[in-house]
């Protein structure tokens, strides 16, 4: 922890940086795939999400190179201001003419054509929050009371996102601050008194929300309601199935011709496994898990705290969308939005993940080889 | 380590998804992606025979719209309303009606039509073979063939009991669409072919039911009756040779605006109707006597046994009366074979009640009364045949002579041929052979004997009386010079509402030739005749002459000079 570091920049882990650059081309041209016939019907321009994904594709490049540039220690001064930004964009989301709604719930904020999604800034303005807190004074990790004031951000989060509402990201923000508590090392038995109250407001939040009940029982059963509740998870079911061991072949997707909603974004897993098949499926999770790996590596090797905190909880981020992703996809946990990081159509989601990544690859780059 | 175990974790349950559930899912998901439409299977044909076509097709086609793939409806639409001589108006609203994935523009068009449109090449619009049943012979064998419902599988007759067989199975033409219904860009139908049905060869022979119906027609016309019947079966194996039920229908004009017509004159009566047959069942009594006599059972008259010549017999208290008056000689001193010829009725009560009810009843099941022939024909009656059980003496006296008893025409004519051929009882069949539609043969019939009522020479003995009956007795309108008929007259008084009614007759013969080796027998049934209602005046010169007919069919020898 009070190891000499070397006060100009190295060229870091240039491998992780191109696996992140590779996964994310790879979803740019995915989400033409899954989007072009959607696009084209409601667009009328086959190309529309492509487009807007290359953008952000080269945004996030771009925030992502930046941002590397910085020496991390720097953002352990925004820690406060950024945890507050994120506060005050989810609470934009509730003013009216700000936020927009959607199939049903308030997560975006707009500006004309341009909208942003505050969660995905919230998933890395926590993290940004917490290193940054633990790091100041360590012996906080240690007691519960010292660990208060994480867990009171986490909640405030959570308590926005769950009102948009978001469950399935409300979901993933906890899993996030779980991990990095974890990862902080503190003691089992606070983890214990974190978790059981957890546990027990899951069953509560599912029933508040008659249809998440539904969508429960659907995912028990498919076939019960194949044309409502059912319908998302059977579709991407039959995605999966028709692609088998080798695909049917990139661009040959049979249910992103509007039988599968959500396809260039929360789905386009299923698309991907449906063009590519089995072996398809595998290469891209050997991809994510070298990253998820690359991660942490990084963040053993930052040789302090703060470089731990930041680049173990950002790829943990990363790690815990992705497996939440593909179970929903693979019809493990019921369905609910939530996307592939670096893969699915979204520009808030691409170039915040990226430019976190940027944040990993930037402790790479200021730690002593 | 967490990571690791995960991972596999994820990989097992996307591998068992893709590969392993794979089919399942597949089979499920591929119905969402296609709409089809469909190409009707050519119905097999029916043949008599001799290989003559009873029943076809005409070639006819639907023509669909996919208005999601119409790119010219105006044009469509005029030169389709042109062609087809419909609305333009129609047309158009079809091929512009988006709210379907497909619709039928028109239903069984000439082939010649739609040969015209397929040149002009409308995008959007299809054609699916869908035949129009043709019938050459039109009202020929009406009720045995039956007929197709509109949407082609068979609603009666042979059309619905082998409508497995002839039906075939449906192909498609799938188009892969996205999920409303919009063609995908690129994509080829994909074309699943029909199987077209088997065809089914009959054992009718159209000359035979030819020359029957002109002279069941002649009969139904002379006599003024309400219907008019006949059978004709080839003693050896129970082949159906033809089956005659007038009134009859044009099979291509079928009257389906008048139901209750239309099933009046589409019922084949005689395998669905009773009816009491009267003097000709005394052939099944004079059967079981002669066969009785032979294994030595001293209750059974002998062939040379006289009868009391006594008009009345009197049973349980009631009177049985014979048709004939028995005065100035006639009726007296009968054997066997006189009781045959002068269709006495005492004498047959005799017979029955001597031979008891335990005995009779036998042969009654040996001859299949009470059950069905096994004719593959649907809807066959199985008769009325009073439970022996509780069966009274006088009931069963009757039954020696044809009354108080209800049997198919079909029932009579199988047992009369067991009786006459040698005493063989066979299923009687109206098909002989199914081929598919690539030529192989699927099934060939062949005659399953049920029962051996009565043995060689009881069957010969009666024969050669009956042979009597035609050339001696009752049945002499039905003598062929030379052709050796033998038969058996029947004239029943019909009932209606528990009670004889008045001037109200079923005229019947029933007779086979030649005596010497039976082929041919012939049950002729003449309902309701007016004038003349003896069976010996009405019926018998039917079946000479359908027999006639036969022998001019194959150009028979006489058998004797």
């Amino acid at each position: 922890m009070t190891k000499r570091r070397k006060s100009e920049a190295s060229k870091g882990d240039l491998i992780f940086l191109a696996a992140i650059l590779v996964l994310a081309a790879y979803g740019v041209i995915c989400v033409w795939s899954a989007s072009y016939y959607n696009a084209e019907l409601q667009y009328g321009d086959s190309m529309y999400f492509f487009r807007k994904q290359l953008i952000g594709f080269l945004l996030g490049t771009a925030g992502m190179i930046g941002i590397s540039f910085l020496p991390y220690e720097k953002l352990r001064r925004i820690r406060i201001p950024s945890l507050i930004l994120s506060l005050i964009l989810l609470a934009l989301v509730f003013v009216p003419g700000l936020g927009k709604s959607n199939y049903g719930a308030t997560r975006w904020i707009g500006f004309g054509s341009f909208t942003i999604q505050p969660s995905e800034i919230a998933k890395l303005g926590f993290v940004i929050f917490t290193a940054g807190y633990f790091a100041k004074d360590p012996a906080r990790m240690r007691t519960l009371k010292g660990c208060i004031p994480v867990l009171g951000a986490g909640l405030a989060i959570c308590v926005l996102i769950m009102l948009e509402p978001n469950m399935s990201v409300t979901m993933c923000v906890g899993a996030i601050m779980i991990g990095m508590l974890f990862l902080a090392g503190i003691s089992k038995k606070a983890i214990a008194v974190i978790c059981i109250p957890v546990l027990f407001a899951v069953p509560v939040l599912i029933l508040a929300e008659p249809y998440r009940l539904q969508r429960l029982s659907a995912f028990m059963d498919p076939w019960a309601s194949p044309k409502d509740e059912g319908y998302q998870l059977i579709q991407s079911l039959y995605g999966l199935s028709n692609g088998g061991f080798f695909g049917v072949g990139l661009f040959n997707s049979r249910q992103k011709y509007r039988f599968l909603p959500f396809a260039e974004s929360d789905f386009i897993l299923s698309v991907i496994a449906e063009e590519t098949g089995f072996f398809g499926v595998t290469a891209l999770f050997l991809l994510i898990g070298f990253i998820v790996w690359r991660g942490f590596r990084i963040a053993a090797r930052s040789g302090n705290i703060y470089g731990f905190l930041l680049a173990g909880g950002i790829t943990l981020a990363f790690a815990v969308q992705s497996v939440l992703n593909a179970l929903v996809v693979s019809g493990c946990i019921p369905p609910t939005g939530l996307p592939l990081p670096l893969v699915s159509a979204g520009n808030t989601s691409l170039i915040v993940t990226m430019t976190g990544m940027g944040i990993v690859y930037g402790v790479s780059r200021h730690t002593q080889p | 380590m967490a990571i690791t175990f995960l991972f596999c974790l994820f990989l097992a349950r996307f591998f068992y998804i893709q590969v392993i559930w794979q089919d399942d899912l597949n089979a499920r998901a591929l119905d969402q992606w296609t709409r089809e439409i469909p190409i009707s299977a050519g119905r097999g044909n029916i043949y008599d025979t001799n290989g003559e076509l009873l029943a076809g097709n005409t070639a006819a086609y639907s023509i669909f719209a996919r208005a999601n793939a119409v790119t010219d409806a105006e044009g469509g639409s005029l030169l389709l309303s042109e062609a087809l001589g419909l609305s333009y108006d129609d047309i158009l609203g079809k091929l512009t009606d988006k709210s379907h994935s497909e619709i039928v523009v028109a239903k069984r068009v000439d082939k010649s039509v739609v040969q015209r449109i397929e040149g002009a090449e409308i995008a959007g619009v299809y054609y699916a073979r869908d035949d129009v049943r043709f019938y050459p012979y039109r009202q020929l064998a009406c009720q045995v063939l039956g007929f197709t419902s509109y949407d082609g599988s068979g609603s009666t007759g042979l059309e619905q009991y082998y409508n497995n067989f002839l039906a075939g199975e449906r192909g498609e033409i799938l188009f892969e669409t996205d999920l409303v219904g919009v063609d995908l860009d690129g994509a080829a139908a994909a074309y699943i072919p029909a199987t077209d049905g088997m065809s089914l060869t009959l054992t009718l022979d159209y000359r035979i039911q030819s020359v029957s119906e002109q002279v069941m027609e002649a009969a139904l016309k002379e006599y003024n009756a309400k219907a008019a019947r006949a059978i004709v079966l080839d003693v050896t194996d129970f082949s159906v040779l033809s089956m005659v039920n007038l009134p009859s229908y044009d099979l291509n004009d079928i009257p389906r605006d008048d139901l209750s017509a239309l099933n009046r004159l589409s019922r084949n009566a005689l395998v669905s109707d009773v009816y009491e047959p009267g003097s000709t069942f005394k052939i099944v009594t004079a059967a079981a006597d002669i066969e009785e006599y032979l294994q030595g059972n001293a209750a059974a008259y002998a062939p040379n046994r006289i009868f009391s010549s006594a008009r009345t017999r009197t049973v349980d208290g009631t009177t049985i009366r014979c048709w004939s008056d028995h005065a100035n000689g006639k009726h007296s001193n009968q054997t066997l074979a006189e009781a045959l010829n002068n269709s006495c009725n005492p004498c047959f009560v005799d017979i029955a009640l001597s031979l008891g009810k335990e005995t009779f009843y036998d042969y009654l099941a040996a001859f299949q009364f009470g059950r069905a022939t096994g004719l593959d024909f649907s809807g066959e009656a199985i008769g009325m045949l009073l439970p022996e059980s509780t069966l009274r003496d006088c009931d069963f006296a009757r039954i020696g002579f044809g009354q108080t008893i209800a049997v198919t025409p079909l029932q009579l004519a199988c047992a009369s041929a067991a009786a006459v051929n040698g005493g063989r009882y066979y299923a009687p069949r109206l098909v002989k052979e199914i081929v598919d539609s690539d030529g192989a043969v699927i099934e060939q019939t062949s005659p399953v004997l049920l029962s051996q009522p009565i043995g060689e020479e009881a069957s010969e003995m009666l024969t050669s009386m009956l042979e009597g009956v035609v050339r001696d007795g009752s049945g002499k309108k039905a003598y062929i010079e030379g052709y050796r008929v033998a038969g058996k007259t029947g004239t029943a008084q019909k009932y209606e509402d528990g009670r004889i009614a008045q001037g109200k007759y079923v005229s019947s013969f029933v007779g086979c030739f030649p005596a010497s080796d039976p082929r041919y027998l012939a049950l002729v049934i003449v309902d309701e005749p007016q004038g003349a209602y003896y069976g010996s005046t009405v019926a018998a010169p039917c079946a000479k002459q359908i027999f006639e007919g036969i022998i001019d069919i194959f150009d028979l020898p006489p058998v004797e000079e």
